[in-house]
């Protein structure tokens, strides 16, 4: 019986060891993983034969949308002014979709055939409802039923442009059904920006990142502009600046891209700037890029560098100087929370279970440590209450 | 007694013959008795918006212990990564969008039902099996709580009712087997998805689908459908926006790590061969130490221990 049992201990081992080697494969079998194939983003020519199509000759060829034919040619007026969708309206309360905006909306870029994608060119624009079933099933998996059908044309574009895809930004909550009463203007779904017209998925715009330009200013003839630093150190999105621009403000009929225009500096920069006088942007010479050491006496190093602007100052339309007092942000830090090691000195078994304000007086850890309140001669920085270790 | 020179032969000869059989293992272990019509799920992670209504759905129909739709509209759990536990059979990963540009990658983690299971090859009980259909189903009666699925599994997916002291099961995705196989409904993860970003059907279908989209929009999707090969296939193919190890996937090779193990182990008992070499091997050494020995020919010990 003892015999039969090491045998089974034996046969256990064995299956065990097997189920070990199997995570840990020689490295020829490994996935290839090729790199990501560099292509044309924009996507015009998914809907265009042509390089350059214009309102008269569109030149659309059948989307490579399974099904989709983009035949149709209807006024945005045409439509009606709201839909309320409600054959799925179970969880939620029906959705009020405001048609007639996202008709005008859609007019800048594929027109109604954007939602609607099998539309015949004349005649009675189908109903989402026509094609896609109210249930799911099995039988065509590349034709999403209603429902899904809906949520994918709808938070494409909401994500996209808004970053916004809660539900109760298009539905009402179930119980609190308010159905539209006729004549009134329905509340407008969300409270995203309209004008958000370079939304996420325009193509990568080129913008150069440092403009200078000479003006009759007597004081300050030279304004630089750092657009690189307003966008990747501020991250500012287009639309902070470029606000109630629309396809056509930087492209011709022909889709080509318009001559730059400046846009207005007072509307435009005096947005987050209104309160500075002239000479912030107005200068003798060429100023530099924006450094925070420079411009504030603050240098981010080498912890600071990480955090984006918005944590410390807010958003850009209400920015705000924060106190300098670390322990403005910092609230937490006390001992046993810190680790003091990554200020560069990891503090001795003595030291360890001191207040911070022992040595850092009134918590101000802008100026150096004061070693008086315990020991009679002043130490640092020659003695360190610890081992000198490398920042992190 | 065995000379040196014997106890080298017979040994070579014996492993000679053990890797022969192993080699004709290998060979074989192409074959599979999956169904060529067996099903699968297709989660296009690009379309995910991570909305979280899979895990509610999951643990409705799993009876796990949750709360209402609406409490699962709480996102702020995406902002660590998650895996999936006895309490949770599906959990929703969100990996940030290379620029702010671009959307981030929401992305469901669950058992993603290999073709070759590497936890159905370590269940010594035959607790996990694979169904030819598809799902890797498990049965609490058969299990014994060794827990080397958990071990073997590539995944790391298999979780233990640790708080269970009585009757402690394993818990993973079953591919609703109940519901799909049986009612021929889709899984409630797939029913409830919003988006359909999860589709339901044959396995087969489903990568013709994937491959579609990714020839339809080469700017959107990585060129590779994770699942398609990865450690030899699964049942569950992920179609996302970068390769398959920026979203929580570990590097893997393509074939299953079962077949490697199971190789060995049936090569060496392939034909009886291994053990009647075993055996063979003794019986000689046995019988060559005692030839020696001729009948009435005994030391005088062992006379002395006969005789008294």
């Amino acid at each position: 019986m003892s015999k039969l049992k090491g045998l089974l201990i034996v046969l256990a081992c064995l299956v065990a060891a097997s189920a070990a080697t199997a995570q840990v494969m020689d490295p020829a079998h490994r996935n290839p993983t090729p790199a990501k194939p560099v292509t044309d983003t924009s996507g015009c020519t998914d809907c265009h034969s042509c390089t350059t199509p214009t309102h008269e000759n569109p030149c659309l060829q059948a989307c490579k949308r399974h099904g989709a034919q983009f035949l149709g040619k209807h006024a945005t007026d045409e439509g009606p002014e709201v839909v309320v969708i409600d054959q799925l309206a179970n969880l939620y309360g029906p959705v009020v979709f405001a048609h007639q905006l996202h008709a005008r909306m859609s007019a800048m870029t594929g027109g109604c055939t954007n939602c609607h994608h099998s539309s015949p060119a004349t005649g009675k624009v189908p109903p989402c409802r026509e094609c896609h079933q109210p249930t799911r099933g099995n039988t065509d998996l590349r034709q999403p039923a209603l429902k899904g059908a809906y949520h994918r044309q709808c938070i494409n574009c909401h994500l996209d442009w808004s970053h916004e895809n809660a539900c109760v930004f298009c539905h009402e909550e179930a119980g609190d059904k308010k159905a539209p009463v006729a004549g009134q203007t329905p509340k407008k779904p969300g409270s995203h920006d309209p004008t958000d017209i370079v939304g996420a998925r325009h193509p990568l715009i080129k913008a150069t990142p440092t403009y200078t330009y000479q003006t009759n200013e007597p004081t300050g003839a030279v304004v630089t502009f750092h657009h690189e630093d307003h966008v990747s150190k501020f991250g500012l999105q287009c639309v902070n600046c470029h606000r109630g621009d629309s396809c056509r403000s930087c492209h011709d009929s022909n889709g080509q891209p318009k001559e730059k225009r400046r846009l207005d500096h007072v509307t435009t920069c005096g947005v987050c700037h209104g309160e500075r006088d002239c000479s912030f942007c107005h200068s003798k010479a060429a100023k530099p890029e924006f450094d925070h050491k420079t411009s504030t006496g603050w240098a981010l190093e080498p912890f600071h560098r990480k955090v984006a602007c918005t944590t410390c100052h807010g958003q850009p339309e209400n920015f705000h100087k924060p106190d300098r007092a670390c322990t403005s942000c910092h609230i937490h830090w006390a001992v046993g929370s810190f680790d003091h090691a990554v200020a560069g000195v990891k503090l001795s078994e003595n030291h360890r279970e001191l207040d911070c304000d022992g040595c850092h007086l009134e918590k101000n850890f802008a100026v150096k440590p004061d070693c008086t309140g315990c020991h009679d001669t002043p130490m640092y920085p020659e003695k360190l209450p610890g081992t000198r270790v490398p920042r992190r | 007694m065995v000379t040196r020179r014997e106890f080298l032969k017979y040994t070579g000869v014996a492993a000679g013959t053990a890797a022969l059989a192993a080699t004709g293992a290998e060979a074989s272990a192409g074959k599979t008795h999956l169904d060529p019509e067996r099903i699968g799920v297709l989660a296009d992670l690009t379309l995910c918006i991570g909305c979280r209504r899979c895990e509610w759905g999951c643990a409705e129909q799993n009876k796990l212990p949750h709360g209402t739709l609406q409490s699962y509209d709480d996102l702020t759990v995406l902002k660590e990564e998650r895996r999936p536990d006895e309490t949770r059979l599906t959990v929703i990963n969100r990996y940030p969008a290379p620029t702010w540009r671009e959307q981030p990658l929401d992305v469901k983690v669950q058992c993603l039902h290999c073709e070759k299971p590497a936890c159905v090859s370590a269940c010594i009980v035959g607790a996990l099996e694979k169904n030819p259909k598809g799902p890797v189903t498990y049965d609490a009666w058969k299990c014994i709580g060794c827990r080397y699925c958990m071990v073997a599994c590539p995944f790391q997916i298999p979780a233990y009712e640790y708080d269970n002291a009585l009757t402690p099961k394993v818990m993973k995705c079953t591919l609703c087997s109940e519901r799909t196989l049986k009612d021929g409904k889709q899984p409630a993860c797939v029913e409830i998805c919003p988006r359909e970003a999860l589709v339901y059907g044959k396995r087969e279908q489903l990568l013709e689908l994937a491959h579609e989209r990714i020839n339809q929009r080469p700017d959107r999707y990585h060129p590779e459908v994770m699942g398609e090969h990865t450690v030899g296939g699964t049942s569950w193919l992920l179609l996302g926006d970068r390769p398959a190890t920026e979203y929580g996937i570990p590097e893997l090779p393509n074939q299953s790590p079962a077949v490697l193990t199971e190789t060995i182990q049936h090569g060496v008992f392939r034909g009886f061969t291994g053990p009647l070499m075993i055996f063979g091997l003794l019986s000689v050494l046995m019988k060559s130490s005692t030839d020696k020995r001729k009948p009435g020919e005994g030391d005088d010990q062992d006379g002395e221990d006969h005789h008294g």
